[in-house]
This record gives structure tokens, sequence and C-alpha cells, in this order.
């Protein structure tokens, strides 16, 4: 307030007076908002139709080339469009004559090996647009309460017995240390501290829920076992997972460290408050919610760091290979 | 004999084309007219794959039912359309057999979904790049008098059936400008739901990194719901569009292909 004054005061009262008429001046001259919304509205207004005269001959040769143009393109999107159909999807629409395409569009290129290859790239091109959107300092959303029914069992085989969990024990290879480690669950609950969240699980199906996880920190493993300095991989395994009929079939998946050092990236024993159930990977699981959840892998026996990026169970099945959502 | 003779005669009964110069509208910009013409196959193939996709895990469901025990909603039309027109093939399936790559098929429809999606996107911002270098936009800014002009269109529309049975003259209302109020509602409301399609795909695709994205949609879910709305209106937007075309004539549809019209104000709609 006083140095309001003692400026106001500093000006002689001639100048106020004059500053006073221009800034009342400016004001005049600047646009009310109404005067502004007519000169948008003004600016947006639909022009009369733009005509100009032509030659009947130069309209119909124009008309003539233009429609070939279209009429290519028909064409060539339908050759794109046939060729890129899964096979099974041709075999029911076309039931009789897709053979015969299919000949057909080879002749020109188009065969299915050309189409894996190509669609592939646009999965490594997704794949790469996802790496360029994670950042290891970004939290994943949390929620207040994890969702209250219960959280489903979308494996694809059957749930292995409870034998396995006795006698389980991890195992770690491509350590710096050249050293393989094999450690128990007490070792790894009683190291490390336990971290709590609930977060998203996203099934590339298209279902989610939002589940209660506890567990160790990957980072905090990270850390106390470091991997060898040229890794860059992770390959996660279960050799206890059973396929649909029962039989012995490991289920593996492939991860970047850079995931790994997430904070939010667990090695989960706990689901709602208890310790894992069998049918959600007991006793040990991993708990990506910046992946899809085939990546979250339950009952993990193996992790095995790597230079190269390792085999990936659903990458071999036409999947994705980064998964990052 | 005849059948030689009979085309000759047939090109000498046509009027000769006039050799002075006519006057023709300039109707759509270029990039305009490739895009128009991309968003078909680019809108059918990612509906196609999208429902093969929504297959794996339907957002619209009820309790379950005998021949329903997912309880999905598109099932149940399947099985409508199944015993309506007849099928030997599972009903529940009829819908997504048809109208998308089909079931099982996830791996597959999720890239080709990605590949159409981003395509999708370069062809729709092609599109609105050619509305702003043609000047397009302006005819499709909402104006005052589009309330009453629309009612005026959908009461014209509500009566050209009954008026021609009854042969009655039924004139089409003025139409100031180069669409009347209900094409220019229309044709800005799609750039809008495909934005809205294309956000909500993200917001599905990366709910971890763009979190503020999946927000905007309430949740993952929300998102989802979005999704499939927008892919009805977009979808559901084809079926009147083609009709009316079909309805407005040859030149309508040139004129998307070519760029320009013969038809100049005052010679259809009469003012």
């Amino acid at each position: 307030m006083a140095t309001d004054r003692e400026r106001a005061g500093a000006k002689a009262p001639r100048q106020r007076a004059d500053e006073k008429d221009a800034r009342k001046r400016s004001r005049a001259k600047r646009p009310t908002l109404g005067e502004r919304l007519r000169r948008v509205a003004a600016a947006a207004a639909e022009p009369p139709e733009e005509t100009f005269e032509a030659r009947p001959q130069w309209l119909a040769s124009r008309s003539r080339r233009d429609f070939m143009l279209f009429g290519a393109g028909i064409l060539v999107i339908a050759a794109t469009g046939w060729w890129l159909l899964p096979e099974r999807t041709k075999r029911r629409w076309l039931p009789t004559a897709h053979d015969r395409l299919d000949s057909l569009a080879a002749r020109v290129g188009l065969t299915p090996e050309q189409r894996e290859r190509q669609l592939n790239r646009v999965l490594t091109f997704d794949d790469d647009v996802a790496e360029a959107l994670y950042s290891r300092t970004r939290a994943v959303r949390t929620y207040d309460r994890p969702d209250l029914r219960p959280l489903r069992n979308n494996y694809h085989g059957r749930t292995p017995g409870p034998e396995h969990v006795a006698g389980w024990r991890l195992n770690l290879t491509g350590l710096a240390s050249g050293r393989a480690e094999s450690l128990g669950l007490g070792e790894l609950t009683s190291r490390f501290k336990r971290h709590d969240m609930n977060t998203r699980l996203v099934c590339v199906e298209g279902w989610s829920h939002v589940a209660a996880w506890g567990g160790l920190r990957f980072a905090d493993l990270l850390a106390a076992f470091p991997p060898a300095a040229e890794a860059r991989w992770a390959s996660l395994r279960s050799n206890v997972s059973l396929n649909g009929r029962g039989e012995h079939e490991p289920y593996y998946v492939s991860l970047d460290l850079e995931t790994l050092r997430h904070p939010q990236a667990l090695l989960a024993t706990h689901h709602a408050g208890a310790p894992l159930t069998l049918a959600h990977g007991a006793p040990l699981r991993l708990v990506v919610p910046m992946k899809l959840g085939l990546k979250n892998i339950k009952a993990i026996t193996d992790i095995a760091y790597t230079t190269d990026e390792p085999a990936d169970f659903w990458n071999e099945r036409g999947y994705s290979r980064y998964d990052g959502i | 004999m005849n059948d030689r003779t009979r085309p000759l005669t047939a090109a000498k009964a046509r009027p000769a084309p006039p050799r002075e110069p006519v006057l023709v509208v300039r109707k759509h910009d270029l990039w305009v007219r490739v895009s128009h013409w991309g968003h078909v196959p680019l809108l059918v193939g990612l509906i196609g794959t999208g429902l093969a996709i929504y297959w794996a895990a339907p957002v619209f469901r009820h309790a379950p039912t005998p021949g329903n025990p997912r309880g999905d909603y598109l099932a149940d039309l399947g099985i409508a359309l199944a015993s309506r027109f007849g099928t030997s093939s599972a009903p529940s399936l009829w819908l997504y057999e048809r109208a998308s790559l089909g079931p099982s098929q996830l791996a597959s429809a999720l890239r080709l979904h990605w590949l159409f999606a981003y395509l999708y996107m370069v062809c729709g911002a092609m599109y609105v790049l050619g509305l702003l270098r043609g000047g397009g936009w302006r005819a499709l800014m909402p104006r005052a008098s589009d309330p009453a002009e629309a009612l005026a269109m959908i009461r014209f529309y509500l009566g050209v059936i009954p008026n021609a049975l009854a042969k009655r003259p039924w004139p089409h209302p003025p139409v100031a400008g180069k669409y009347n109020a209900l094409q220019r509602g229309a044709y800005l409301t799609m750039p809008i739901v495909g934005l809205l399609v294309v956000l909500s795909g993200w917001a599905m695709h990366h709910p971890a990194t763009l979190p503020w994205l999946e927000r905007a949609f309430w949740n993952y879910d929300g998102a989802r719901v979005v999704h499939f709305v927008c892919m009805l209106i977009l979808g559901g937007f084809m079926v009147p569009h083609i009709l009316l075309v079909a309805a407005d004539g040859w030149d309508t549809f040139r004129s998307m292909v070519t760029g320009w019209s013969l038809r100049l104000k005052g010679t259809r709609h009469g003012h």
C-alpha cells in the first residue's frame, strides 16, 4: 500500500492524467468480446462457391483419368486386403476360391511369408513406440482399493500341484559374480523389504483387474545380485508350468532390465493380503503393471540375465515382444 | 447385321456434347478426396479386426445364460441373426464369423489392428490437413441458423416417401452453402469422433505409460466403452451417408473422385 502511494506520488499529476487518457484510448481501440467473436465468425464464414470455366473435353479426360486411378486404387487395396487376411479367415469366407486367389496373389509376390514378415515389422514398430513412451521414473497408476470380484486365473494350461512349493528355489544365472545363485523363499522375504501396491493387471485379451500385490522389488534383487555388465535382458522361466492336458510345459518370458528396475516391478509373494495361491503363481510371481498380463509370469523358478533378447512364449505364437502398455 | 448398326444409330441419336466451356464448381481438395476413400478400407479393416479382439473379452455383458456362458450381448445378437437367417455353425459366433476375422484369431487381429490404426491416424491427419488446405473446413462450421435448418431438413426427409407416393410436390428446403445443416453436423462430428476413437485407443493401448489419457476416459474400461461407441457411430454413419449419396446422384459421387461438380448453386436446391 505504502509503496503504491509512494510510486503514485513520484509522478506529476499532469503525467498521470496523460497515462490515464492513453489507457482509455487503448481500451477503446481494443475490440470487445462481441466484436472479437464476430471477427472469428467472419473468418470461419463459408465463402461463395469457387467456380471455373472448363471445356467439356478437358473435363471428360480429367474424369476418365481420375476414375482410372480410383479403379486402380480399389484393385490394389482389394489385393492387399486379401493378402493380409489370416489363412483361417480366408478359408472360411471363400472355401472354394481361396486357393486360386492365393496362388494369383503369390504370382505378384504377395506370399504368406511376405505377409508374416511385414506384419511382424508392424509389431516391432508398435513395440518401439511403447518403449519410447516408457520411463523408469514415471509411476504406474495405483488405486485406493482393489477390485472386489475374484482375480481370474487366465493361464492357458493347468495349475501345477502343491508338491513343487516345498522344495522351491529361485535360480539366478548371468550374474556379474559369474556364479549361479539359488535362493529359498525365506531368504528372499527376510533379506528384502516388502512393498505393497494396488495396480491394474491388463490382459492382452482386453479384460483387466485391479489387484493388491505384496512382494519384493525386482530392483532390490538386481542390486543385491547384480547381473553381468553387458546384460540387457532377463529371461524369466517357470519350470513347473503345465499345458492344457496337464503335461510339463515350461513358460518363459523376456523382459528388458530397464522395466525390471522400475520401482513398481515386484517379485510378488502375496495377493489380496495372503500368500499367493497356486492358481496365481505360488510361491513367487512377477508383477509388472507396465506390461501386459502375459509378461507377469507365475511360479518363477529361473532367472537368467542375457546380452541378447531371450525367447518369449507368446512372441513365438504371434504376439508382440515388448508388450509395454 | 442389326447388332452392328444399333450402336451407331444410338450414338447419332445422342446430342453432340457442347463445345463451349461450361462452369464447374470446385468441391473437394485432393487430400480430402484421397483420405476420404482411404477411410473406407481402413474402417472396414479396423472394425473387422476390432470385433475379433472384442471377442476375446466382451465389454458389454449380462449374467451367463445356457447358450451364452459369457453373457456377451454380441453373442445374443449373433444367436438372433442365426435363427433368422439359418446357420449350421455355432450360433453365438454367427456375428463374429461374418463381421470379423473370426473367433480365436487374437494374435492376427491385434497385428492387423495396429497396422490399420497407424494408417488411420495418417489418413485422418491427411483429411484434416486437406480441409485446412482447401478451405473446406469453413463449410463444416456450425451456424446460428443450424437448429432451424436441421429441423426443416428432418421434416423434408420424413416427407419424401409419402409425398412421392402421393405424387405431391415436395420441395427441398433452401440450402445456403455447400451443405445443409444436417450434413454440416454429421461431417463435423466425424473428425471429432475419429479423434475420440484414436485417443480412447491409445488410452487402452498404453494405460500405464499414458495414465493421464486413461484418466480422461475415467479408467481402462471407460476407454473401451468409448472406443466401442465411437466404432458404432463411425460405422453407423456410413449407412445414411451411402444411401443419401446414392439418392443425390452421380454428380455428388463423382465430385468426391474428381473434385469438381457441374451442379452450381441454385441449379438443384434452387433459392
